[in-house]
């Protein structure tokens, strides 16, 4: 077996720590490497986080910053030409699995993404991903090199091995003409709920009648110390919360201690976000909703009844 | 002269996640044999392609990888309002992975001349990777703008609303380019009965891996799904009565003292 040069990139700088420490637990043999990649425009406190983390080496991209996944896949592949990686590790956020797709289109590598567990048999990749919208596991074998994953927060891999310092390199990309040009960037509006980390989550589904309402569910949130969390129709169609708030597939996985559903229907895809809850209480009117298939305590009723009743005896 | 708008849309005839059911015993599932249907987010992107033809002209041509039950997915598009529908099959169909499907979009959309625009879901409804849009235009060494939930046509370019999870970046991209959209760019219309039974009616042109360039041998999987399992959660499933919703809310409120979660 050769050695695994394991390259983590910088996409989210938030997250490469996470995508070494799984590079340095995949390549444990002592003579595996791991390499972080910063691209242009990451700040210089990455680095040292990465070397923290466990990264032998720390190679910084030197060009115009920019997000144009052209010039970031065209950087990308100047550094997979140079250092030979056998395994190229990206944070699995919508613009890590864009750079993921486009890298693996570009040199015809093997891709995934949504990885939650890695781990090597023989030379082969073993990994886990989310599959059918989340709510099932797929088991996928890559056997190919180099190969392109894209790593969920919190993917797990075995053993996990101590740091050593390393050098921090500065490495010229050449520049290449970008296709895409950035016109404007928005700060999305809400967005300052981290419900990712909440304890606590009320969750108001489709069984809230108007937008009015949300006071209910607001003073059940009190009641409880919880955060208030939403369905993919009240945030992305009616715009009642704003994103920040929503629990699903394309919204915010949760994993809290408390998770309380009202109104929720509970689809496959808002399952998959609250699917690793401690305790689920649910509301409903309809005994046959698929979210009491989820839930460890199911109360079926109208919830403009049952939840000022909870808010009362909750809040004394 | 301005030129006609070429638009291509993949759709995806994927597993039907509502539909899927886990082996008790053993966790597993089998897709092999799951029902299968038009992919959700595909069906946003044709139903883009068809606002966008309606309002600067053109064609819209639908494209999908897959077996021969796949058609069902070109007759949804055709019955949305595309104009042409492609099919690209062999008889090795389900051991495609996400590479060999990049590889076959970009080989017909070669094939077929090229697009102006060329949209694809964000992601499918089954597996939800991603990768298939920017895999294509890497492929082919064009622009692509992904996570896309609002788009207008300006001359020979796009701009583009991309929907990351804390901005918007607003991006523009001239032809070709292709798009990922998802589920919040539009709401995709009922076809009528007469769109349907039209759509039924319309022959689909069939494409084989050498029609577009590529030996069959070369679209071999490269990632090999080794199994598919449902991760077992164990739910208390307890349900809570009482006369009234005080009653209830007593209850509730008893069982989560012993869970140790209130006070």
């Amino acid at each position: 077996m050769s050695p695994e040069r394991i390259v983590a990139v910088s996409e989210e700088p938030a997250l490469l720590p996470d995508l070494v420490r799984v590079g340095r637990s995949v390549g444990a043999d002592p003579s595996d490497r791991v390499v972080a990649v910063l691209l242009p425009g990451v700040p210089g406190d990455a680095a040292d986080r990465a070397r923290a983390a466990g990264a032998h080496e720390v190679h910084r991209l030197v060009a115009p910053a920019s997000t144009d996944p052209h010039v970031l896949t065209s950087a990308l592949e100047e550094v997979v030409r140079t250092l030979a990686p056998t395994l190229i590790l990206v944070g699995s956020t919508k613009r890590g699995r864009e750079l993921a797709g486009r890298l693996a289109g570009r040199l015809d590598l093997p891709a995934a993404s949504g990885v939650t567990a890695l781990r090597t048999e023989g030379g082969a990749l073993l990994l886990d991903r989310e599959a059918l919208s989340g709510n099932a596991v797929a088991t996928e074998r890559i056997e190919r090199r180099p190969a392109v994953l894209a790593l969920l927060p919190g993917t797990t891999a075995p053993s996990p091995s101590v740091a050593p310092p390393g050098p921090a390199e500065d490495r010229t990309v050449a520049p290449v003409p970008p296709l895409t040009e950035t016109v404007e960037v928005r700060a999305k509006a809400g967005g300052q709920l981290e419900i990712e980390k909440a304890d606590r989550i009320v969750t108001i589904g489709r069984g809230l009648r108007k937008k009015e309402d949300l006071p209910l569910i607001e003073a059940l949130a009190r009641a409880l110390g919880a955060e208030v969390g939403c369905t993919r129709p009240l945030a992305a169609d009616a715009g009642w919360l704003s994103d920040d708030h929503w629990i699903g597939l394309t919204g915010h996985r949760v994993h809290p201690k408390l998770y309380v559903a009202v109104g929720v229907s509970g689809a496959v895809q808002h399952q998959v976000g609250m699917r690793s809850a401690q305790v689920v209480v649910a509301v409903n009117k309809d005994p046959n909703a698929p979210i009491f298939a989820q839930a460890d305590y199911r109360i079926v009723g109208d919830l403009y009844q049952i939840v000022p009743a909870l808010t009362k005896v909750f809040s004394t | 002269m301005a030129e006609t708008l070429r638009i291509g849309v993949a759709v995806k005839h994927g597993v039907d996640v509502t539909l899927t059911r886990a082996d008790r015993a053993t966790g597993r599932v089998d897709l092999a044999g799951a029902p299968r249907k038009t992919s959700d987010f595909d069906k946003n992107a044709v139903e883009e392609a068809v606002r966008l033809r309606e309002k600067h002209g053109g064609t819209v041509t639908a494209i999908t990888v897959g077996g021969p039950a796949a058609r069902e997915a070109l007759r949804e598009a055709l019955a949305i309002g595309a104009d042409e529908a492609v099919l690209v099959t062999a008889e090795s169909w389900s051991t495609w992975d996400t590479r060999a499907v990049a590889r076959l979009l970009a080989g017909a959309y070669r094939t077929l001349g090229g697009f102006d625009l060329f949209l694809v879901g964000e992601g499918s409804t089954d597996h939800f990777g991603g990768l298939v849009g920017p895999r294509m235009a890497g492929e082919l060494g064009i622009a692509e703008v992904a996570s896309v939930r609002k788009v207008t046509i300006e001359g020979r370019a796009v701009l583009a609303e991309k929907d990351l999870e804390k901005e918007v970046e607003v991006v523009r991209a001239k032809f070709p380019v292709v798009l990922t959209v998802g589920q919040e760019i539009n709401t995709p219309r009922l076809p009528t009965f007469m769109a349907n039974l039209k759509a039924s009616k319309k022959e689909a042109k069939v494409l084989a891996p050498p029609d577009v360039g590529l030996a069959p041998d070369s679209l071999a999987p490269v990632v090999v799904v080794e199994k598919v399992a449902v991760p077992e959660i164990p739910r208390k499933q307890v349900a809570l009565a009482g006369a009234s919703a005080e009653e209830i809310a007593k209850g509730l409120r008893e069982a989560l003292r012993a869970e140790g979660l209130v006070p």
